[in-house]
């Protein structure tokens, strides 16, 4: 993949930056994808490195909740598949990452910002996943949501985003069909498996409905995104897609969502309605207020602190740098660890 | 702040024998060694693959996007493919049926 | 080519052996599956996470076909003996069921998923005894699997010969590491000797003898634990030198998993897989 060259004339008051805007806008409007090396808004780059990199630290903390499963599932065949599932999102933020990276910001420096708390990741990964029952829902209902919002975006007009997206709704397509088998399995289960699951299904459902992001009424980035095709439809639009795919298949597994939604389908318009859900709420829990924010910013740092010295002895190794040799420090240091 | 994530490799595929390396993406890797082993389970952990490249990315140099027009043609060439030819009429014409 | 025994055929020791075999490759293959997933998602950096994670699915899923040839043999089914078995009944070395944190931790892990052994992972653990201990391992899976590709049993032969190319992969991974990170830095070198220190008895506990071992031998099923040993040293003991790292002087073995006698972090691993069956060990999960 080419790297970011940077781009002269970018911003819009410099000298041709209109001519400039013109003709990219007319490039996108056509459909054409727009690559690394080409000339872009700064705007435009600054936005899709907002949303790649959120989408990227969606999956690396996404796969806290379900990685801290893994030692739980419950079969062979459960383990295989989840422990699969997790290893695609830690595949995915590598392969998300890498496009964010041709953009001009250095790996590093994306997860630091998360690290920091000064980038985002989706509002579902701040909530705990409390039972196996929460690791299914996760796996069917998140998952067809995220697949809902990937399949647009990889019709957007960034070359590597947009390829990158490919291969994750391709493997996503795996994660959905083993969380739609694992859910069906619990649906026809026991009654302690069904209570497990509505109990599970009504506490996500809350997450589920903020997913797509604040309704179109209240989102500011909107306009802008879908004229440069970084986004293709709105956060409603999403979500009745999602919808009107989904809860029909939760009602036959008998699954009910909470009545304080007082979600209904409107016969006339085929559209699902439902009592709004509280956006200021859905700000503050991504922002880093939500039940578990702490613990999944605490956990990834630990994580990234910890493999330092991998990463550097690697490093080292490759650079033929001089090693330090062994000492009678070697003993010193064991000491005071 | 140091980046302790390495180097960036291109990674390359191929699918079976007899056919050609296809780029699908890139890893970082401390060294090409590694690289490959690495790229091997981000890349080859679903598709058939029995051999696989890694290439430094700063290694590669690339034509820019605003020379595209460079690839494109001016005149009409026609003349280069199999296409631009009417033989099949013409063949008819003194009486050859066959396909060519 | 041999002639391959049925099932029918396997009566007395003979079919006591086979069985103790499969159980004691079932149980490490599940075991240190179970400890590399682990990791997954908490890796060093993404791509070495995503190996790791494939090894770990790598070694579950032989412990899977392990179980399906044992079950062949009437006993009970792949998930009953993975989640329904004490961690008595086990066969595993000590070795796999170690857990990955460095000695001496003595304050409480931070308290991130309400889960002491996850919590203690993430952190307190240290990935220089797991990648050591992959490396060690993967070296030993690579020549007892060897070995066992010409075994007269041949459902195993047969396995033996499929999984040779995962199994190239694990070493050329584990090797591709010890070879780095033993000579690179001041801490790699540290962290990684100590591991070495503190896990090479228990790796020569994965060739514990057992009261099969020459009724194996002599019926080509298996070789003897003791030259694997040999082998396994031949292939480690050169890596391990010309990464700088030394083999600890009169490393006693530490024995007992192949009679059921384990450590506690045996049991505690062994709660963590069947947590959620036991909730209903009848239902389908």
């Amino acid at each position: 993949m080419v790297q970011f060259t940077p781009q002269p004339h970018d911003k819009p008051d410099d000298p041709g930056y209109e001519e400039r805007l013109v003709a990219f806008e007319a490039r996108v409007a056509r459909g054409d994808k727009v690559e690394p090396g080409d000339w872009m808004p700064l705007d435009y780059r600054k936005q899709l490195i907002r949303l790649i990199q959120v989408h990227a630290n969606s999956e690396i903390c996404g796969a806290l909740p379900e990685g801290a499963w893994i030692p739980h599932a419950p079969s062979l065949q459960r383990k295989l598949a989840l422990v699969a599932k997790v290893q695609d999102e830690v595949g995915h933020a590598q392969l998300l990452y890498r496009a964010a990276e041709t953009l001009g910001k250095p790996r590093e420096e994306l997860i630091q910002e998360l690290i920091d708390g000064k980038a985002k990741f989706s509002n579902v990964f701040h909530y705990p996943a409390e039972t196996w029952a929460d690791v299914c829902v996760i796996a069917w209902l998140i998952d067809a949501a995220a697949i809902v919002n990937q399949t647009m975006m990889a019709e957007g007009s960034y070359g590597p985003y947009s390829r990158a997206l490919k291969r994750i709704c391709y493997e996503e397509a795996f994660h959905l069909t083993h969380g739609y088998d694992m859910c069906i399995t619990l649906a026809t289960g026991t009654k302690m498996q069904r209570d497990m699951l509505q109990d599970a299904v009504s506490r996500w459902w809350k997450p589920i409905m903020m997913f797509h992001g604040p309704s179109d009424k209240e989102s500011k980035h909107t306009v802008q995104l879908m004229r440069w095709r970084i986004k293709l439809k709105t956060n409603d639009e999403q979500r009745q897609i999602f919808l009107k795919k989904y809860v029909p298949k939760m009602f036959n597994l008998g699954l009910k969502v909470p009545e304080e939604w007082d979600l209904r389908l409107d016969e006339e318009t085929g559209k699902w309605l439902y009592n709004e859900p509280d956006w200021a709420e859905f700000i503050s829990v991504v922002r880093g207020n939500g039940p578990v924010s702490e613990q999944r910013l605490r956990t990834r740092r630990l994580a990234h602190e910890h493999g330092l010295w991998v990463r550097e002895a690697l490093e080292a190794a490759a650079g033929g740098r001089p090693v330090p040799m062994p000492t009678a420090q070697r003993n010193r240091v064991a000491v005071e660890n | 702040m140091s980046d302790t994530q390495w180097t960036v490799y291109e990674v390359f595929h191929q699918q079976a024998r007899g056919e050609p390396h296809v780029h699908v993406g890139s890893v970082h890797a401390p060294d090409a060694e590694s690289g490959l082993i690495l790229a091997k389970e981000q890349f080859g952990r679903r598709q058939a693959c029995v051999n696989m490249w890694v290439v430094r990315a700063d290694a590669i140099t690339a034509s820019a996007y605003a020379d595209a027009d460079i690839f494109q043609h001016g005149t009409d060439k026609s003349y280069r493919e199999a296409f631009g030819y009417e033989t099949t009429r013409r063949a008819r014409e003194i009486g050859d049926s066959q396909e060519i | 080519m041999a002639v391959a025994l049925s099932e029918t055929e396997l009566t007395g020791d003979r079919r006591s052996a086979i069985i103790d075999l499969l159980y004691r490759l079932a149980d490490d293959s599940l075991i240190i599956g179970h400890r590399e997933s682990e990791w997954t998602g908490l890796g060093p950096i993404l791509e070495e996470d995503i190996a790791f994670s494939s090894m770990a699915q790598d070694k579950m899923g032989h412990a899977l076909a392990f179980y399906t040839l044992l079950h062949e043999l009437a006993e009970p089914n792949p998930n009953q003996l993975a989640f329904l078995r004490s961690a008595s009944e086990f066969r595993c070395c000590a070795f796999v069921a170690l857990e990955s944190f460095a000695d001496g931790q003595q304050s409480p892990p931070e308290s991130l998923f309400n889960n002491p052994v996850r919590d203690r992972l993430v952190s307190q653990g240290d990935w220089a005894l797991s990648c050591t201990r992959q490396f060690l391992f993967s070296e030993a899976d690579a020549v007892r699997m060897a070995a066992l590709e010409t075994s007269s049993y041949e459902p195993l032969a047969q396995l033996a010969r499929k999984f040779r190319g995962e199994l190239k992969y694990h070493t050329m991974h584990g090797r591709m590491l010890i070879e780095r990170l033993g000579a690179a830095t001041e801490e790699s070198r540290r962290r990684m000797s100590a591991s070495v220190d503190t896990l090479f008895p228990y790796a020569l506990g994965m060739f514990e003898t057992t009261k099969w071992d020459k009724l194996l031998e002599a019926e080509g099923l298996a070789p003897a634990e003791c030259t694997l040993c040999e082998r396994w040293l031949e292939e480690v003991g050169p890596r391990l030198r010309a990464a700088g790292l030394e083999i600890p002087k009169n490393a006693e073995p530490v024995c007992g998993g192949r009679i059921g006698r384990h450590p506690a972090q045996l049991a505690r691993l062994v709660d963590d897989i069947q947590q959620v069956r036991r909730l209903d060990p009848a239902a389908s999960w």
